[in-house]
């Protein structure tokens, strides 16, 4: 039985009196905000909107990245010898599930171009799945075991088997830009939870997608940033 | 049924869906990448990470099979440089920026062309310090300028970090002078019988100038001896 779904823009009263059709699902009776052309033009003006977030995102990565190289160029053997502790298998892992889990959304995307309601939610699900995997390998095999051995960054630092004295400033690069990371990664997990809650019930269709759309941009960079961090923490020799 | 206003945009959906056959189909002029090309791409991807991994490795095990100092910068930008591929595989078919309007593809590379600015004038200036004051180049060592080596934890008596973490596991007894591995498999070139790299100073292959005040190892006179001082008082007194 259709209900008016008051969250849904779709289902306000239009300016010029009909009310929306309850027959159709709410993604086919979708209508653009009103000082939009059309949908066409709502969607450009989304993505683009996305896009610029997205160089904010990048821009605070860069960030991070500025400290690695300004710090890598300094003390080399300390990223050198902090490299090798660390377990280039455990990122190689991570750096698959992360990929994986970009095709997937890509995937969740078409699915909601095409309009196949059931793999938009089973490719939302398994995005959903393959994050929260990386976030259990990066905590039970890389944070908790450096946590106890104290490889931890600058003043928490007490793990004895140095080679150089600033190792302390190699690992709080490592713990800044990973943990930056894995909180991107968090927030991430928490809009697919959104996105899952809203094609359940039956939001996204091939006439509006925006939200499906925005969320995968997003994930997307988050997976770009993993691509750069792998190689530079992890395969410094 | 009451019929939606004829908005140029929102026409009824055509059978967009499932052409396999082409790259990609159109719906609404928005383009749907094909799973095909999807499919492809993650192969590409996992193909770069795997690929970024071997020539890692294969750069350590030259390096010590051979024993040859493999200059940093080769590694930065071997990695770099698969990892920017990476990244256009995923920007431009995940994305599909390379199916958008123009605009997001010039927010995109103006954000990455300003995070090369931050990169590149933080790398030049760092890289030419030492042409000013030399104790100020880029690499700074043991005993260099001394700032490293205040500590910040109460009661360390002005030890670094990392020497106070190296103090205190020795007062505990956990300090094992040949450390273990912690069964970390190594590859058979850094068995024994090959000789480790010195880290500090010069080796037969490579030279490494070293910068900063004269470390008592390398060869300075004691302090006080210079000149011709002696603490013997003058004769006859």
């Amino acid at each position: 039985m259709a209900t008016i779904d008051t969250h849904n823009p779709a289902d306000h009263a239009q300016g010029d009196g009909h009310q929306p059709d309850l027959s159709l699902p709410p993604h086919e009776r979708y209508h653009a905000a009103h000082h939009f052309r059309d949908s066409n033009h709502e969607f450009d003006a989304v993505k683009m909107g996305v896009w610029l977030f997205l160089s904010t995102e990048v821009l605070l990565f860069s960030g991070m990245f500025v400290a690695y190289a300004i710090f890598r160029m300094m003390y080399p053997e300390a990223f050198i010898h902090g490299s090798s502790l660390l377990n280039w298998k455990i990122g190689l892992t991570n750096t698959v599930v992360l990929l994986l889990s970009s095709y997937t959304v890509a995937a969740a995307v078409r699915a909601a171009q095409t309009g196949n309601q059931k793999w938009l939610q089973r490719h939302i699900v398994l995005t959903f799945i393959l994050g929260t995997m990386f976030l259990l390998i990066k905590v039970i095999f890389e944070y908790y075991p450096k946590w106890q051995e104290g490889k931890l960054p600058g003043q928490f630092y007490s793990y004895p088997y140095w080679v150089s004295p600033a190792e302390p400033l190699w690992w709080g690069v490592y713990w800044g830009a990973t943990g930056i990371h894995a909180t991107h990664v968090i927030g991430g997990m928490g809009l697919f939870l959104w996105l899952l809650i809203r094609a359940r019930k039956g939001h996204f269709g091939p006439k509006h997608y925006n939200a499906v759309e925005g969320v995968g941009l997003y994930w997307h960079i988050v997976d770009i940033v993993w691509i750069f961090l792998f190689p530079m923490l992890y395969l410094i020799h | 049924m009451a019929h939606a206003p004829a908005h140029p945009g929102d026409h009824h959906d055509h059978a967009g869906a499932g052409h396999h056959e082409h790259d990609h189909g159109h719906d609404h002029g928005h383009v749907i990448v094909s799973l095909f090309t999807l499919r492809t791409i993650l192969a590409l991807l996992m193909l770069f990470t795997f690929l970024t991994v071997g020539l890692a490795q294969a750069e350590q095990l030259v390096a010590s099979t051979f024993h040859v100092e493999i200059p940093q910068w080769i590694n930065v930008v071997v990695a770099l440089f698969i990892a920017a591929v990476k990244t256009t595989l995923v920007v431009m078919f995940f994305m599909q920026l390379k199916y958008d309007n123009p605009m997001n593809s010039a927010i995109f590379i103006f954000t990455l062309l300003t995070v090369c600015s931050f990169l590149g004038f933080t790398a030049l200036d760092l890289g030419q310090r030492q042409s000013i004051d030399r104790y100020k180049g880029q690499q700074v060592i043991v005993g260099g300028s001394g700032g490293l080596n205040k500590g910040v934890l109460i009661g360390t008596n002005n030890t670094s970090i990392a020497e106070a973490a190296r103090l205190s596991a020795q007062n505990q007894n956990k300090y094992k002078p040949y450390h273990d591995d912690h069964g970390v498999r190594r590859p058979i070139t850094e068995a024994g019988f090959l000789s480790p790299r010195p880290i500090l100073g010069s080796s037969p292959n490579i030279s490494r100038p070293v910068v900063g005040p004269t470390l008592p190892e390398l060869g300075a006179p004691p302090a006080g001896t210079e000149h011709g001082h002696s603490d013997k008082p003058a004769a006859g007194q």
